[in-house]
């Protein structure tokens, strides 16, 4: 994309006025698209201003919405001590889960790109859990944790470590969900495994000339090639990795944020303040500063990117 | 010429048909509950979460009647689920297009009535007042500035229900439940089976089922959190010492124990009362159900009201329950009244019960299955039971100025319990964080 932009030529193209057959079908385009864009406007845009607005209220959804200016804001960081919490255990989640993931989704499609018999089923077997999802997969990922009769613990045991109590340990909460996603990387191996293929064979075999080992062809080769998609990936997750609400929703009980509030997740607060305390417009003030928040490392990291990701 | 018409027509519907989306996204269909049938009959809609066993069975049976019994209305019941009812139906309120009853949360009554979600209801109840039909503190539940905006419906009560075979192979007398935390505590130890790391049967632990806030209110007269007069009452000395007398209990069970069983419990795959493992619990009142469909027959139980810190200190328990609701901004509040009084009356109420075991708001109704003749001897002790605990039962509505209070409390009290801070001092944080949510 940015070596697209980089090719462009600096100066505008002269605008050429449309003849009939071309404003005919400029209509027609915008005739096709307009689903998108009715949709778009009806269920995004529009949303998305209103609840910027009700930021500065304190809307309760059904019967007031008075401009209070910025107290939602002072409000959040001087007087509600779950908001810097949920933020922590946001950050905390974001900061191990996102490198984590990455490493883990090129990790594994390193290892499946050989062409030995039967590497067929081991790549379905490992994007396998990457389609299932939802309360399914946490409920069966609870009994998974379980302290004493878990299969986690179980296996631990075998080794002679005593496994911690997962779900029940404040330390413990967030590592085990992380532990939970790494299960299902098989969305990101696949895209990786993807670009692997498209990585030139006659480069390896330079490589292999020059002596080099297979250590070296992966850190001088493979990884420089795939940055695009590892830069791809990891702002994508980054992004989904603050949205983090269903799996605390559903692995603590009645969405309450688990043990010492160690599960308060930033949306997960926010979801408690709108529809518990129908505190609306506290709620859209708090997915206000966390788009921001993303908008923020977003732009950090497009700002890095020239100085890790080959094109 | 003949494709020329056609692409046109095309375009022509493609337009058509994004207008039509795009004003329906805005506009709001409230056919539904406009619509009268061709017999003149106005149709209400009525939400509820019953959508299985012999509750959904009950509501349609006395729906059925209602309907059956007279020519004005007709009540469609719609079924929603249990997680989803209450945000959709705010939804619903917010869009203009609510139903007209619903099956409301007991305790955010006075959160809903502020916020313009219920209808006020007081014009009916001055001209018929049937507020002496409930439970005193469940008809508190529905004032807001003194006006009532819903009628209760069922509630429920916490008790301690014990395993008679394990007291008599303790040598304890069956008949004889503890009257007395100290008591409780002398019988857990006589039940106890097992050391630590190793528990073959656990005779009590005060935290499964039942919460701190229900051994605190136990403990301070009935006053929950928030005190009868709505200040902040969370580090009374006498919360302070229930909270001191749980921590001690996972002492001496051990945190991992604890922890391990919670676990094991959560995943709901056998109820470690029936099983035999634990010998006493404190639980709501509608256990016994669960009792009655899983245990196997020759299961004995006994029920009694929850211990009393102290002699003479009171055997206060904690409950809740459901109300009926009239939405703002409905067409037919009216109709709608009426229909909620049918289901509070007790005639009504008396079949609910019977079917469900559910504890009803209707005070008669409660009287009457405390002898009706369809109902086991079992069955009618636990109306007995009930009706007798319901007089030291506190019902905690959110309070308006601190709905989601709660959460800040649970985190001191979870920090109790992981040992980080005396239970002083969890209960001074959480006095200090509450009282400035409060403000």
């Amino acid at each position: 994309m940015a070596a697209e932009q980089r090719i462009e030529p600096k100066k505008k193209p002269k605008r050429q006025k449309m003849n009939k057959r071309q404003k005919k079908e400029a209509l027609w385009g915008l005739l096709f698209v307009s689903p998108f864009i009715i949709g778009f406007l009806a269920f995004m845009l529009l949303p998305m201003a209103f609840s910027f607005i009700g930021s500065f209220t304190n809307y309760n959804i059904t019967s007031r919405m008075d401009f209070i200016g910025f107290e939602n804001f002072t409000r959040m960081f001087t007087n509600d001590q779950l908001f810097l919490t949920s933020l922590y255990n946001t950050v905390f989640y974001v900061v191990l889960n996102v490198p984590l993931t990455t490493a883990g989704g090129v990790f594994l499609a390193v290892l499946l790109n050989r062409k030995i018999r039967g590497i067929s089923i081991f790549r379905t077997i490992f994007y396998l859990p990457a389609i299932l999802s939802g309360v399914a997969v946490y409920v069966l990922w609870m009994q998974l944790l379980s302290p004493s009769s878990g299969l986690i613990n179980t296996v631990l045991s075998w080794v002679g470590i005593a496994g911690p109590s997962w779900l029940f340990d404040p330390n413990w909460t967030k590592p085990a969900l992380i532990l939970m996603r790494l299960w299902s990387v098989g969305g990101a191996m696949l895209l990786y495994l993807a670009t692997l293929q498209n990585v030139p064979i006659q480069l390896y075999e330079s490589a292999e000339v020059d002596g080099a080992g297979p250590f070296k062809k992966l850190r001088h080769i493979t990884l420089p090639l795939i940055t695009p998609i590892i830069f791809y990936d990891v702002i994508t997750s980054t992004i989904g990795a603050f949205q983090i609400f269903q799996e605390a929703y559903v692995m603590t009980e009645n969405g309450t944020g688990g043990p010492a509030n160690s599960l308060l997740f930033y949306n997960l607060h926010m979801w408690n303040k709108a529809f518990v305390a129908f505190d609306m417009g506290y709620a859209m003030a708090m997915s206000l500063v966390l788009f921001a928040i993303v908008i923020v490392l977003t732009f950090i990291n497009l700002k890095l990117a020239p100085r890790w990701v080959h094109y | 010429m003949n494709s020329k018409r056609s692409i046109k027509l095309l375009k022509q519907s493609l337009i058509l048909g994004s207008t039509v989306i795009l004003l329906a996204a805005c506009g709001n269909s409230n056919d539904t509950s406009d619509q009268e049938s061709a017999d003149g009959r106005t149709t209400l809609e009525f939400w509820s979460f019953w959508g299985s066993g012999a509750r959904r069975e009950t509501i349609e049976e006395i729906i059925e009647e209602y309907n059956a019994s007279q020519d004005d209305v007709t009540v469609e019941h719609v079924y929603q689920p249990w997680g989803d009812i209450w945000t959709k139906s705010l939804a619903a309120i917010a869009g203009g297009n609510a139903p007209d009853v619903i099956v409301q949360d007991i305790n955010s009554v006075k959160q809903r009535a502020e916020a313009q979600q219920a209808t006020n209801l007081q014009d009916y109840l001055d001209e018929d007042d049937i507020s002496g039909d409930f439970y005193p503190q469940l008809w508190d539940t529905v004032l807001y500035e003194e006006e009532a905006y819903a009628l209760p419906f069922n509630t429920d009560t916490q008790v301690l229900f014990y395993n008679k075979t394990a007291f008599e192979e303790a040598g304890l007398d069956p008949e004889m439940p503890p009257e007395t935390w100290d008591e409780l505590e002398e019988m857990a130890r006589q039940l106890d089976q097992g050391s630590e790391g190793n528990w073959e049967q656990i005779g009590f632990y005060p935290r499964w089922n039942i919460g701190v806030d229900v051994w605190a209110l136990n403990a301070d007269g009935g006053e929950a959190w928030f005190d009868s007069n709505g200040e902040v009452a969370i580090n009374t000395p006498e919360k302070v010492e229930a909270l001191e007398w749980m921590l001690d209990w996972q002492d001496y069970y051990g945190r991992d124990t604890i922890n391990q069983y919670e676990a094991e419990f959560g995943s709901g795959v056998s109820d470690p009362f029936i099983s035999g493992l634990v010998s006493m619990r404190g639980q709501n009142i509608n256990y016994y159900t669960n009792l009655v469909e899983n245990a196997p027959d020759d299961f004995e139980f006994g029920v009694a009201p929850l211990p009393e810190k102290e002699e003479g200190s009171g055997h206060w328990s904690w409950g809740g329950g459901f109300v009926l609701e009239v939405p703002e901004n409905t067409d037919h509040p009216e109709e709608s009244y009426d229909f909620m009084k049918y289901l509070s009356s007790t005639e009504v109420q008396e079949k609910f019960g019977m079917n469900s075991f559910d504890i009803m708001a209707n005070t008669e109704a409660n009287e009457n299955l405390k002898t009706h003749e369809e109902l086991d001897e079992m069955g009618q002790m636990i109306y007995e039971l009930a009706d007798q605990n319901l007089a030291v039962t506190t019902i905690t509505p959110v309070p308006l100025n601190a709905p989601d209070f709660n959460s800040l409390v649970n985190t001191e009290i979870d920090a109790a319990f992981l040992g980080q801070k005396t239970a002083k001092e969890a209960l001074d944080d959480a006095q200090e964080s509450v009282e400035n949510l409060a403000e």
